[in-house]
């Protein structure tokens, strides 16, 4: 038996009925609610206005020379991204951009898989800890990424309020230029971002390992498969359609990335940590030039549309959505 | 008797403890593997609270996370600098965000698990498609159309906003929950006499609800969190209406090295959000572990 509705409602929906007879207000009600516009029109509706027409709206943006400053807008149609392919400033951020995403999500990934199986092996076997490292790694997670971006520029200054660079000077290192030197503002950046991102790929991959049954792992075990080759052939295929999802939704953060960037480093120094979004929305609210802006984004675009068509093709998971 | 029953027992012996002793060895692994992760991922908060904690001179000496002489100082600052304001728009825009994306998209959920229509599938694509696009993508024409309709430098904006940007992901996550709820209860209900609306509210909520809690906590947390669009549409109404990370990012611009109150500020906006969170990751946890992740 299922729960019902309440008596008062059922006998004043029955009432409703007698009176108004079918074929009126009941089953006008009745025929609305069963069909699926009813149900999706408000989500629909969002995801036009905000998601959908801007979308289109950046296309066209990227085609004209609009600018914050003047209300002036005409057709360049090419114009913006002949300009863009040509400057050197591009090619660095598309630089800047793949190493900081290859570099995220291979540690996040690689990070949230190990945290993930340790978790999962001592919740199995009852040790004490699980918990608490699941609790302060998903804590990370939750703090917002402009004060992650703050508070790891105040430990890696190069002075002596630099936690890290005071430790190293007391055990007679010398200054590490975390921020200041260009190849070690990549990895500074890489590191802070996967202090944030690597416990929604640990969270993902627990709950992908919760759900394979103890079954195949007894069964294996039978078969005198050790944990190693438990791992390989039982642990790895089942986790395969989670590890699609996670690769594909990590390398959208990575390629996207923003907020943390804008706080730590803010695309410095030089231009060694800019990445495309740091790049668009500088040109767009710092020189005001929206077209250019726009072509910018739609580059952005392109590129995550293409490394999650990549990844559908590698994964070859079509069946399993 | 004899030697052969020996070394049967013998063998066997060794064997247990040679498994016992890997066990241990992969114990121990794990438990250096915690030790390092509550480590690495603990410290940097622990370090911004010791830092707000001082004194500003205290900053360039000492590296005891417990500081010599702790001082409130920089609280007091910082509470002064509006940052109860920041707090509160923060507040109030996450919950009417969250709130308003359970009203928008359980109904989406439940219609794209339980009716069949005609390109169900395709649009069911096409709105999963809006997730692989980030919202700093469209930040641009989004500017224009809030300039537009009058919805820049407005907290109920923002909140239409968010809303709008925040639905595919929910609407996956509560599909994928919708879907592990047997039809058998739909069918039950439907001869019991329910219209869909009733089945939904009297019959379904309950056991979807804990997919509901993964996506009222994932948008809450992603809310309280969120920058560039705050930042963007926000920017030019004044302090008053900043949320916290954009007021913090401001601070932090104006004060430039005056540790300890930026440290301060970091703290304030810190602290609520993961208490929040660690108040609550076990219905998370759960709602992730017993549904809503499918391939």
């Amino acid at each position: 038996m299922t729960t019902e509705p309440p008596a008062a409602e059922r006998s004043l929906w029955a009432r409703l009925r007698r009176t108004v007879g079918d074929g009126t207000v009941a089953d006008f009600v009745d025929r609305g609610v069963s069909h699926p516009l009813f149900w999706l029109l408000p989500a629909l509706l969002f995801i036009g206005v905000f998601q959908l027409y801007p979308m289109v709206e950046v296309f066209r943006m990227s085609l004209t020379d609009t600018s914050l400053i003047s209300s002036q807008e005409s057709y360049v149609w090419l114009e913006n991204y002949r300009r863009l392919l040509g400057s050197e400033r591009f090619y660095s951020t598309l630089r800047v951009t793949a190493i900081y995403s290859v570099g995220s999500i291979v540690l996040q990934l690689g990070l949230g898989l190990g945290l993930a199986l340790a978790i999962d092996y001592g919740v199995r076997r009852g040790l004490r800890g699980p918990l608490l490292t699941r609790v302060v790694v998903l804590s990370a997670w939750v703090v917002p990424g402009i004060i992650i971006g703050l508070v790891w520029r105040i430990m890696l200054l190069e002075t002596d309020v630099g936690v890290v660079n005071n430790a190293l000077g007391r055990l007679g290192f010398e200054v590490v230029p975390f921020l200041s030197d260009a190849g070690m503002a990549v990895v500074s950046v890489i590191a802070a971002g996967a202090w944030r991102g690597t416990a929604f790929s640990m969270i993902m991959f627990y709950a992908g390992l919760k759900r394979v049954p103890e079954d195949l792992y007894r069964a294996a075990k039978v078969d005198g498969a050790g944990p190693v080759a438990r791992f390989r052939y039982v642990t790895l295929p089942q986790l395969k359609p989670v590890v699609f999802v996670v690769t594909i939704l990590v390398t959208i953060y990575s390629l996207n990335s923003f907020d943390l960037i804008f706080a730590l480093t803010n695309g410095g120094p030089g231009r060694a940590t800019e990445v495309i979004a740091l790049a668009m929305y500088k040109s767009a609210f710092e020189s005001y030039q929206m077209g250019m802006a726009a072509a910018t984004a739609v580059v952005l675009l392109v590129v995550t549309l293409t490394v999650t068509a990549v990844y559908f093709r590698v994964f070859d998971i079509s069946e399993e959505i | 008797m004899g030697g052969n029953t020996d070394t049967t027992v013998g063998r066997l012996r060794s064997g247990v403890s040679w498994s016992r002793l890997r066990r241990y060895c992969y114990d121990g692994i794990t438990y250096l593997v915690y030790a390092l992760a509550i480590g690495f991922f603990l410290f940097p908060v622990l370090w911004v609270l010791s830092l707000s904690l001082r004194t500003e001179g205290a900053v360039y000496t000492s590296l005891e996370l417990i500081p010599a002489e702790p001082s409130l100082d920089s609280y007091r600052e910082v509470l002064d600098s509006g940052i109860l304001r920041w707090l509160w728009n923060t507040l109030f825009v996450t919950v009417l965000t969250v709130a308003g994306i359970i009203v928008v998209t359980t109904p989406a959920a439940y219609a794209f698990s339980r009716f069949e229509f005609r390109g169900r599938r395709s649009l069911l694509l096409a709105v999963l498609g809006f997730q692989m696009i980030s919202p700093i993508v469209i930040v641009l024409p989004l500017y224009d159309i809030m300039r537009t309709l009058g919805l820049t430098e407005s907290h109920a904006g923002l909140v239409l906003l968010y809303i709008g940007l925040q639905i595919p992901f929910s609407l996956w996550l509560l599909k994928g929950y919708f879907d592990t709820i047997p039809t058998e209860l739909d069918k039950a209900a439907r001869i019991d006499g329910c219209n869909r609306l009733q089945t939904l509210r009297y019959v379904l909520l309950r056991p979807v609800m804990p997919g509901i809690a993964v996506v009222a906590i994932f948008n809450f947390v992603l809310t309280w969190s969120e920058f560039v669009m705050a930042y963007t549409m926000l920017s030019p109404g004044g302090e008053d209406l900043y949320t916290l990370s954009m007021g913090i990012y401001v601070f932090d611009n104006q004060l430039a090295t005056q540790w300890t109150n930026v440290a301060a500020a970091a703290v304030v906006g810190i602290v609520p959000i993961i208490a929040f969170f660690v108040a609550l990751q076990r219905y998370f946890v759960r709602g992730l572990t017993e549904g809503a992740v499918k391939g």
